[in-house]
């Protein structure tokens, strides 16, 4: 199936009125996740993948991706009128964006940071549509030995990823290892880890450990801080862009798109690098640089255009590999897997209802999160005067319900609870979380496709080196361990 | 202190999983079998608390703990949680969560009583609604039957 005729194919499923209205929810609970402070779209998703159990899975991944790149964009709001950013990838546009909002020109900034926003996200999907396929119809012709090639260099990309200590990054990808190994052996149906408890028997559930990782121990940090928004008093005036401001911003919103687009292919990347290279970018080549951090339009242009580019660059090695890129497509990788659909380079020819249906949903996405965003931007600014004191019980309510819906299992809630304080004492300790997630995830897969090749080869483990492209992929991420052994890399650094 | 401690859990958690793990069978006549795996992540967890242990230019700079009483907002939560899992099995969701979420909101936040059972009631029966009703989700009943 060629891209075009897939896309058409995408947008045949996803123009249903179920899958629209999943879509726009998702697009409108990440434009909720992304204008208040608090709860990031890591969180958000973590809370909202149980609801995906009730939905198909077409419906569900297009509500969980529109999430995902729906922060984004409400991420620029709080961040240009109140200097609180609403998620991480946000942070840099509160440096020009909330100063421009002071000089009165906040509508001019959620306009370009909207539409560019918007013309990025378009830009990037249309690589998508074109690039994703083709790197999957090389992997279809993967088999065990070749997926484990490609799960090794997923995991050590991830590596990469890792933001602080490099022996903490490995130290929490063993852990996932080990969290995985906990349950019955797919492979021989031996027990292990389970010490006896029928609760170990099928191992830790997913969502129990990402709510957990991720909400539980967010509500943690957050209730330790409870601060009180302040709004800026003045009326958004001017949403459209003067054409002054588009001579500024056209050519930050192309570059932005761009960069965003390709730190969103490579691991470890993402919306939050996307948009600090960015903004480094614009100022670097600036004729006046000193403007920046002032109010200059540049500032958010391109950050705000990076950080979506961004999501659809993640979500080409996710859906035509299987890999995650970063801790959210993780979670995404994590709802394929709680559907029953097995992530990899065969999901795209075994399943292009989905794959070009999630596709065609991040276009019609974009539109849904364009008209949120501009017109819709007074009310957005009424929900920060909703204190977080009110808001956490009612996410704590939601982790409850949502952990307990995967298998009615109260045990669920107790695993719940202690990865959120475990998350918790790790993030302060500087850990970052996100590879465990994506150890968690990719383990098993590793672990079996491991275990089928060697029962399929008459050679033990030489198939790993007779196979030229398994072969290929393991000197692959070979050569990536040397160069991050070489890497010179800071030893403090922040956490997830 | 509380990250030596950590990296000293490490140690510990890393031997014993592999300990275990070898008692279980690393190799068998197709290749690996079950204990293989968790082997060498025991390995490697036990290995980096050692790194961990040895190296302080891989420990967390000043980690900042809540005290007060944000440390009271933090254990408020924890136990509230807590008590939310041991209760949903005999007192059902509902009932469960309300009592939970009024015990937060008037202890960690000091709401006062009439906003405290307003935003629980409001809470508790639009997650109800919406993961009972529109999403079609069983959620646990006390003895009475909700």
């Amino acid at each position: 199936m060629g891209a075009l005729e897939g896309l058409a194919t995408g947008f045949g499923v996803i123009l249903t009125p179920a899958n629209l209205y999943y879509c726009f929810i998702g697009s409108l609970i990440g434009t909720l996740v992304g204008v208040l402070p608090g709860i990031g779209p890591l969180a958000a998703l973590a809370l909202l993948l149980p609801v995906t159990f009730t939905l198909t899975p077409v419906a569900g991944l297009a509500m969980l991706a529109a999430i995902f790149y729906g922060a984004m964009y409400g991420g620029s709001t709080t961040s240009i009128l109140v200097n609180i950013p609403g998620e991480a990838a946000s942070v840099v546009t509160t440096l020009d964006g909330h100063q421009l909002a002071r000089q009165g020109r906040a509508g001019a900034a959620l306009g370009i940071a909207a539409l560019g926003s918007f013309m990025a996200g378009t830009a990037s999907l249309v690589l998508l549509t074109f690039f994703a396929p083709a790197l999957a119809a090389i992997a279809i012709r993967f088999g065990p030995p070749e997926n484990f090639g490609l799960m090794v260099l997923g995991l050590v990309c991830t590596l990469y990823m890792i933001t602080g200590s490099a022996v903490k990054g490995v130290l929490t990808i063993a852990l996932g290892f080990l969290a995985t190994a906990i349950g019955i052996d797919v492979v021989n149906g031996r027990d292990r880890f389970t010490f006896g408890s029928v609760n170990l028997i099928a191992g830790i559930e997913l969502l129990a450990v990402v709510i957990g990782l991720f909400g539980v121990a967010e509500i943690l940090a957050n209730v330790e801080h409870l601060a009180r928004n302040t709004l800026l008093a003045e009326r958004i005036r001017g949403l459209w862009p003067t054409a002054a401001d588009w001579r500024a911003s056209w050519r930050p919103i192309l570059r932005g798109s761009g960069l965003g687009f390709l730190l969103g292919l490579v691991p470890g990347g993402g919306p939050v690098t996307a948009a600090f290279m960015s903004y480094a970018v614009e100022r670097r080549i600036a004729r006046d640089p000193a403007r920046f951090g002032k109010g200059a339009i540049e500032g958010v242009a391109g950050p705000e255009s990076a950080n979506n580019a961004a999501v659809a660059g993640s979500m080409i090695p996710l859906l035509s590999l299987g890999i995650p890129s970063n801790a959210v497509t993780a979670l995404l990788l994590g709802a394929l897997v709680i559907q029953g659909i097995q992530p990899g380079p065969l999901f795209m020819t075994q399943r292009p209802d989905l794959f070009w249906g999630v596709v065609a949903s991040m276009y019609v996405g974009n539109v849904f999160l364009l008209v949120l965003n501009l017109p819709l931007v007074g009310l957005w600014v009424q929900l920060l005067r909703v204190p977080y004191r009110v808001l956490f019980p009612i996410v704590l309510l939601l982790a409850v319900v949502g952990t307990y819906s995967a298998n009615k299992n109260v045990f669920d809630l107790w695993v719940m609870l202690g990865f959120g304080v475990a998350g918790y004492v790790l993030r302060k300790l500087e850990y970052d979380l996100a590879p465990f997630v994506i150890a968690f995830v990719l383990a098993p897969l590793l672990e079996q496709s491991l275990r089928q090749s060697l029962v399929m080869s008459p050679d033990g483990a030489m198939i790993l080196v007779q196979r030229p492209v398994t072969a290929a992929l393991l000197a692959a991420s070979a050569v990536l361990v040397v160069l991050m052994l070489r890497r010179k890399r800071p030893s403090k650094g922040g956490s997830t | 202190m509380v990250e030596r401690a950590l990296n000293v859990f490490w140690i510990l958690l890393g031997v014993g999983a592999a300990a275990h793990a070898w008692t279980i069978g690393l190799t068998g006549p197709s290749g690996p079998e079950s204990g293989l795996f968790p082997l060498l992540a025991g390995l490697i967890v036990a290995g980096a608390g050692v790194a961990l242990l040895l190296l302080p230019s891989h420990r967390a700079s000043a980690p900042a703990w809540p005290r007060g009483t944000a440390l009271g907002r933090v254990l408020g939560v924890v136990v509230g949680l807590a008590l939310m899992a041991f209760a949903i099995p005999h007192l059902g969701f509902a009932a469960a969560a309300a009592i939970t979420m009024i015990v937060l909101l008037r202890t960690v936040e000091r709401s006062s009583w009439i906003g405290s059972i307003a935003l629980t009631i409001g809470a508790v029966a639009g997650v109800m609604w919406f993961f009972g009703h529109v999403l079609g989700m069983s959620l646990p009943r006390g003895p009475w039957g909700w």
